[in-house]
């Protein structure tokens, strides 16, 4: 009997030990995707998915720069559309899980831009420009897109946004400082 | 009987008729693994903060007071409390990706900072839930070192 006991620990053992050395090398595997992630982002794939929501985004920004927060409301309604009707299934299954966590976030910035006043507006759009960048990284776009940066959003952070144009027009500030900013990198 | 006393006695069987309806209660003994201040540890003085100031609507599970029985009273509250879990649920904190644990620490770092919560119709029955100047900026600092140290 207690030899039995002694062999069924030796079994239980055995096996916690050996699904250790899986998990260990499940880890190396997940971390090898990452480093994948990595390099991808230096050169921004073609694709035309994120299309029609950099569209919405666009939209949304312009309304910014213009201090007109009905219009940004439209261009987050844009956006949602543009997200609900995004063809997942064209995404690899690594892009797939990564894509619905950006997505998930990028929706509620979205949202709350559609029935919020501009100050809360811009606030939402901090995130969500994140969220965009990082959708185009993830992705990938065919449009031609840059990466600016101003220094004093976000309570003298700084935060980025995209534009469709290489001159700088600052959707944060508006007219109060419209030239506030630089390009950080071009995307295409 | 009088136009008057028609109108009064139609307002009394509304009244008691809404008492009837059903309402649900956000209560809950359970204390989910995935709650904010299980995920995060943070001081005494921080959890008793959000206790009583936070999650009655941003939790599983509120401290109701007295009247909340009462109709039309209940059916607010209630709607009060699931616009605010849908918003931020602390009780689920846990479950929500880093990139949204992220940014719901920014939106309650501001919504602190610009006096926007607790609600002020919330602080007009709650004393004990409105922040003084030092607890605000008490919890807006304990905040910003969270989000910070988030990769």
């Amino acid at each position: 009997m207690k030899k039995m006991k002694n062999s069924i620990y030796a079994v239980a053992f055995a096996i916690l030990f050996l699904s250790a050395c899986k998990n260990d090398a499940k880890q190396a595997e997940s971390n090898d995707v990452n480093s994948k992630e990595i390099q991808a982002d230096a050169t921004t794939q073609k694709s035309d998915l994120t299309s029609a929501i950099i569209d919405g985004y666009m939209v949304l920004k312009n309304a910014l720069v213009n201090e007109d927060s009905e219009k940004a409301a439209e261009g987050g309604k844009m956006m949602l559309t543009a997200f609900s009707n995004f063809e997942m299934a064209k995404l690899t299954e690594a892009q797939h899980t990564k894509y619905m966590e950006i997505a998930e976030s990028a929706q509620e910035h979205a949202e709350h831009i559609v029935k919020n006043p501009i100050d809360h507006q811009r606030e939402h759009f901090e995130d969500l420009s994140k969220d965009v960048n990082d959708i185009i990284a993830l992705v990938g776009t065919d449009k031609t897109l840059y990466q600016d940066f101003c220094p004093m959003a976000s309570n003298n952070k700084g935060a980025i946004w995209l534009s469709e144009t290489e001159e700088i027009n600052n959707p944060y500030f508006g007219s109060k400082m419209l030239k506030c900013g630089s390009v950080q990198k071009q995307i295409n | 009987m009088s136009l008057f006393k028609k109108a009064i006695l139609l307002l009394l069987i509304a009244v008691v008729g809404i008492q009837f309806m059903p309402t649900a209660r956000n209560q809950s003994n359970e204390v989910l693994e995935t709650d904010f201040l299980i995920t995060f540890t943070a001081p005494n003085n921080v959890r008793n903060l959000l206790k009583t100031s936070c999650y009655d609507c941003h939790s599983n599970n509120t401290n109701y007071p007295w009247y909340d029985k009462i109709q039309p009273v209940s059916w607010l509250l209630e709607n009060h409390i699931k616009e605010g879990k849908k918003q931020l649920n602390f009780s689920e904190f846990g479950i929500y990706s880093k990139r949204r644990q992220k940014s719901k620490l920014k939106s309650i770092i501001n919504q602190i900072e610009e006096d926007e919560m607790p609600l002020w119709s919330y602080k007009l029955i709650h004393k004990d839930a409105k922040l003084s100047e030092k607890n605000k900026e008490l919890l807006a600092k304990w905040f910003i070192q969270l989000r910070d140290s988030l990769p």
